[in-house]
């Protein structure tokens, strides 16, 4: 029984790891940058959902299209004003500078919103549900539910419509899609506001499970990395089974193991998937 | 590639010479600023072995900096061992581990080293948490000695190493073997360069040098914690110092970490609560104006507003 109960928590918890690395592996895909400042885009997700719940009494989940409009706007700003200027230098300046990004936007937050634990607790926060012997809380069970549509709306974005034809050009072949006439600057930075808007949905999300402090994101880019890896670089569905396959490790290491041992599970899991299989899980060659 | 003439072996052994003398008559403020300086200085060094003159970005060479932190701490917290014993086998230790683990993750290129070595450095961190014998995450103390003359000369002859190593691999087959495989792999390998052998060397000396750093560290600083010394940040300042100064030049590092840690030293005296602020947004402003680096103006005697603005355009989409 204790085992079927650890599964549970384990696919709800991968779901919203699944959500959280969708805008990492597309960033990722579409301009090859390792976005370092993932984690805090998702941390700056979490916050407006609190400051909306807080100050105004927005209820989280009603909240989200508000958090995710922000969140694509702020990451369409850094793109086109600040990333645009280096995407094509070495892969590892791109790697470095988004790292001073995640340094700045950590260290404002401090600033601004004080490094105090918060959190968002609707009046539904503790309630939950029995089947058949399992425990399932309502809000993990939404929250798992929510993840699953969001995702299902990115693919149908990416896959049916013309921005989403015209971000995966943009991907394969950045001159072609230029001579096209595809506005690439524009089009960069429509892909890393969409990839900052799935990262504060997640963070949005993440904030009514978790607390929120300013430096929670940086362990969530990794994690984000761990799962993108996991399922396979590029690949939209990778994201999601790699969250899950994630989701279930740290549960059972959990349970099996003790509390402080599902970070060292997944960060070894990373560098052992990177050695043995880099292309993931569901991931082509090359 | 700095050439090998002898006014800058004239220049560094006055340097040198000044500074063996200097901290008679230093303050212990500046004192302990020089010891942080050197200390930097020879992490820089000891990053530009592998990403300078490999070519290969590792994102978590403060892994073996912890990892020689750790030995001595160990060593000497827990077993009571001397010092002088400790010391060698932190570097011993941590090179051995940056062999072991650059066999497998060497093989990745590109982003994909960069994850898989900054996940061998949060993984590491994680470990010595879940351990007994380095504390978990109450951290080891060590004795405490006040005189901080001996990590003044330790950090010093550790700088002096690593440079002189530099400056070794800027001039001789091995290195030169390095740079070919930075420049293209395959075609060194084609020249018969046996480039899993070399590279691995890298690593392992990298990891040595940062190895002693650490060890030198967690003596001088007398209290270690998993937190403290497997920051991410730290990996990202070694990088940045070499950066700004010049990858995979000799002078490159050194002219980094003086800059860097001049700035951020004046920066968190006048304002503590925003150093971390402005580290962040010189990483930025680094990448975006000098990426390649001051040893590359110095050498063209190009300083100039033009200079900047064009870097800015060079890599813009």
């Amino acid at each position: 029984m204790l085992a079927l109960q650890v599964l549970v928590n384990g696919i709800l918890l991968g779901g919203l790891y699944g959500l959280m690395a969708l805008g990492m592996s597309l960033i990722w895909g579409v301009m090859n940058i390792v976005n370092i400042a993932h984690g805090a885009l998702i941390m700056l997700g979490a916050y407006v959902t609190f400051w909306l719940f807080t100050l105004w009494g927005w209820d989280p989940f009603l909240s989200l299209p508000a958090t995710i409009a922000l969140l694509f706007v702020y990451g369409y700003c850094l793109q086109r004003f600040l990333l645009n200027l280096i995407v094509r230098a070495q892969l590892f300046l791109t790697l470095l500078i988004t790292f001073g990004v995640e340094v700045v936007m950590v260290n404002l937050v401090r600033i601004f919103w004080s490094s105090d634990l918060r959190q968002v607790t609707p009046s539904y926060a503790g309630a939950n549900f029995g089947v058949g012997g399992l425990t399932v809380p309502y809000v993990r069970l939404w929250v798992f539910g929510t993840t699953v549509a969001l995702s299902v709306l990115f693919l149908l974005i990416l896959e049916k419509t013309r921005l989403g034809r015209a971000i995966r050009a943009t991907s394969e072949e950045l001159r072609a899609a230029r001579l096209t006439g595809i506005p690439v600057a524009h089009i960069y930075a429509v892909t890393f506001g969409l990839g900052a808007a799935l990262a504060g949905a997640a963070g949005g999300l993440w904030g009514m499970l978790f607390p929120i402090t300013p430096v929670m994101g940086g362990g969530l880019t990794l994690k984000s990395f761990v799962v993108a890896v996991l399922g396979g670089l590029g690949t939209m569905m990778g994201a999601i089974v790699g969250g899950l396959v994630l989701g279930l490790a740290e549960s059972f290491t959990a349970t099996y193991l003790g509390p402080t041992w599902p970070n060292a599970i997944s960060f070894g899991l990373l560098v052992l998937i990177l050695i043995v299989r880099p292309t993931g899980i569901v991931g082509r060659k090359g | 590639m700095a050439t090998r003439s002898s006014a800058p072996v004239v220049i560094g052994a006055l340097v040198v010479l000044v500074l063996a003398v200097a901290p008679m008559g230093l303050s212990p403020f500046l004192t302990q600023f020089l010891i942080n300086l050197f200390m930097l200085a020879a992490l820089a060094e000891s990053w530009n072995i592998i990403g300078g003159f490999t070519g290969y970005a590792s994102f978590g060479n403060v892994a073996f900096f912890g990892i020689g932190a750790y030995t001595t701490g160990v060593l000497l917290s827990v077993l009571e061992w001397p010092f002088a014993l400790a010391l060698p086998l932190s570097g011993l230790v941590a090179m051995a581990f940056a062999a072991l683990v650059g066999m497998p993750i060497l093989r990745l290129k590109g982003h994909y080293f960069a994850i898989a070595t900054l996940g061998v450095a949060e993984t590491m961190r994680e470990i010595v948490y879940n351990l007994k014998i380095t504390g978990g995450g109450t951290g080891l103390t060590m004795p405490i000695t006040k005189n901080p003359l001996p990590f003044f000369y330790l950090m010093l002859g550790i700088l002096l190493a690593a440079t002189v190593v530099n400056w070794w691999l800027s001039a001789s087959r091995f290195g030169y073997g390095l740079v070919a495989i930075r420049e293209d792999e395959d075609a060194a390998m084609a020249m018969g360069i046996n480039a899993a052998l070399y590279k691995t060397a890298a690593f392992a000396l990298s990891g040595a040098f940062a190895g002693l750093v650490g060890g030198v560290f967690a003596y001088w600083i007398t209290f270690i914690d998993p937190e403290g010394v497997f920051k991410v940040i730290t990996t990202i300042q070694m990088i940045i110092m070499a950066v700004f100064g010049g990858m995979g030049t000799v002078v490159g590092p050194l002219l980094g970490a003086l800059v860097l840690a001049s700035v951020s030293e004046l920066l968190s005296t006048h304002l503590v609560s925003l150093a971390e602020l402005f580290n962040g947004i010189i990483v930025i402003l680094v990448v975006l104006f000098m990426p390649k680096g001051l040893a590359d103006a110095i050498r063209k005697r190009e300083f100039s507003l033009r200079q900047l603005a064009r870097n800015l355009r060079e890599y813009r989409v």
